[in-house]
């Protein structure tokens, strides 16, 4: 089990590596999606808001209107974001629940892929 | 030698995400579909590393008279000793022999072709003719529609995602539900050039409209002198249990269009059939839409062999009968595991196993790629799995398929994650 403010402090690392990725912000600059993440096991819940490709903030709590829902562990979150687990297995394994478009879907793949392409 | 073909495998997998696409090969491999074909024969296709799968997604219907017909394989080989593929001004005994065999297997008036090579080819030719015939630049498609990715067949898909990158797309194009009678009544003016549907869309999931609507729909045409375009690239050459899928409503349309199992999986080759009276449209432009390519001799070959193969054995029954045989096993699966399966949708060996949720999809895909069978859900929708096998296939293929359903569906229901709405 992972405390909240271990998934934050991943979800800081998450945040450097993919805005320091200029490949991928060229990648996802017509991308703009509000995310929730969803800690199964404690309740914990997060914010994510990519803008353009960038993301611009992340944080406690479920705010606004999310265009994407992720659902998991808080392990596997915490895993996911340092990226220590490939998030595609956990997804076909059913440990990872994405409420999103299919197109949506894809493009969190890509992004997984572009910055841990061995994950 | 396993060892070998294992390289083999790891290299051109390898290569292939480096030359044409990592994403692709990813999706594939998290799939279990990271599978480079070897040998295909009927139903089957086989691994480089030698592992079976029976293939109930075909290219999403290339393949109604099985993989690697060999029939039609000794066809084509004997034809690549005299013929090239033609210089397409010319006029060629194959094309005039393959357009008559058309027009005489196409309901109704059907009469005149032109050929292509793909399917959305064809469908932008079916809209060309439309709009040069009618003189109106209207068109009516269809949500969820799927007609290529074309030019003037992209503008008709019914899917966001496969258009917007490249917008501003052609004009006059506008989309109603499918299946919605009275929604397509307001759509319709005096201005529509034409309507194009699927009479059972493929993409989309298996859709297959009310009985009542197709008959509606070339009563709305008729009444606006529109013209009806039906896109039979996946629902022809007997899929449905006949030979064409509009055929099951008596509804004939004025243009139709064919591809995928017309080449029978060896040729490419697409044909846009339309009526005598359109045909007087090309009189005064009869080099107005052409092809390098189109009706090549060899692919013309192949298209009457494939029809003659389809006749033979009079598959369009076959495809019934095993798709009464998966039915039976089909309703037996919604009964058992109704968290997992929600309806089916079904013409002949056109099918669509609609899943309570979206992550079904992928997952069922992967199980089922574990147990030797290629059926993947749709791309239009993940909670929706389209099968299209061969439609040569046996009863004990089709026993095979339904328990490695099964099996997947007993193995999913005991994983995590499959609350309703997920």
């Amino acid at each position: 089990m992972a405390t909240s403010q271990e998934i934050l402090d991943a979800l800081a690392d998450y945040q450097v590596q993919c805005n320091g990725n200029k490949r991928l912000r060229k990648m996802q600059r017509d991308w703009s999606k509000l995310l929730h993440f969803v800690a199964d096991d404690t309740g914990d819940t997060f914010t994510m808001n990519v803008v353009n490709g960038e993301i611009i903030s992340f944080g406690p709590g479920a705010e606004g209107a999310p265009d994407i829902i992720v659902s998991t562990t808080s392990e596997d979150l915490c895993n996911m974001f340092w990226g220590d687990l490939n998030p595609s297995q956990k997804y076909l394994q059913g440990e990872i629940r994405v409420k999103a478009t299919q197109e949506d879907v894809v493009r969190l793949d890509a992004i997984t892929m572009i910055i841990w392409p061995d994950a | 030698m396993e060892q070998d073909s294992e390289k083999i495998k790891q290299q051109a997998l390898s290569d292939f995400a480096k030359y044409i696409g990592p994403m692709k090969v990813r999706t594939m491999k998290a799939a279990g579909l990271d599978i480079i074909e070897d040998k295909r024969d009927g139903a089957s296709v086989w691994d480089i590393t030698g592992k079976k799968y029976i293939d109930c997604q075909t290219g999403s219907g290339i393949m109604n008279v099985g993989r690697h017909n060999r029939e039609i394989v000794d066809i084509l080989k004997t034809a690549l000793d005299k013929y090239d593929i033609g210089v397409f001004l010319l006029c060629s005994k194959p094309k005039a022999d393959l357009a008559k065999m058309l027009a005489g297997i196409t309901p109704g008036n059907l009469q005149c072709t032109i050929f292509g090579v793909g399917g959305g080819e064809a469908n932008d030719a079916a809209i060309k003719i439309a709009r040069g015939f009618t003189m109106k630049k209207e068109i009516i498609y269809t949500e969820k529609a799927y007609h290529g990715h074309t030019g003037f067949a992209l503008s008709a898909i019914g899917r966001t995602a496969y258009k917007e990158p490249f917008e501003p797309l052609m004009p006059g194009f506008r989309m109603v539900p499918f299946g919605d009678i009275e929604a397509l009544k307001k759509a319709v003016t005096k201005d529509t050039a034409a309507v194009i549907l699927e009479p059972i869309q493929g993409e989309g999931g298996i859709n297959v409209p009310p009985d009542d609507y197709l008959p509606a729909v070339r009563k709305v045409c008729d009444e606006n002198e529109t013209l009806l375009i039906f896109d039979e690239v996946q629902t022809g050459f007997g899929r449905t249990g006949k030979m064409f899928a509009s055929e099951h409503w008596g509804v004939v349309p004025d243009i139709m269009t064919v591809a995928k199992s017309l080449g029978g999986g060896l040729y490419p080759i697409s044909a846009t059939i339309f009526t005598e009276e359109i045909q007087d449209f090309f009189i005064p432009h009869p080099f107005i839409h052409l092809s390098t390519f189109g009706g090549s001799d060899l692919g013309c070959i192949v298209g009457m062999a494939v029809i003659d193969y389809i006749r033979k054995n009079d598959l369009p029954a076959h495809a019934m009968e095993m798709g009464k045989r998966f039915r039976g096993g089909f309703d037996r699966l919604t009964k058992d595991f109704p968290a997992l399966l929600l309806e089916v949708r079904q013409k002949g060996l056109m099918m669509g196993l609609q899943y309570t949720n979206e992550s079904i999809g992928p997952r069922l895909t992967k199980k089922m790629a574990e147990r030797g069978v290629i059926a993947i859900y749709t791309g239009n929708d993940p909670s929706i799995c389209r099968l299209m096998p061969p439609l040569v296939i046996t009863p004990e293929e089709v026993d095979y398929v339904l328990n490695a359903l099964e099996d997947s569906m007993k193995e999913l229901s005991k994983e995590a994650g499959l609350g309703k709405n997920d």
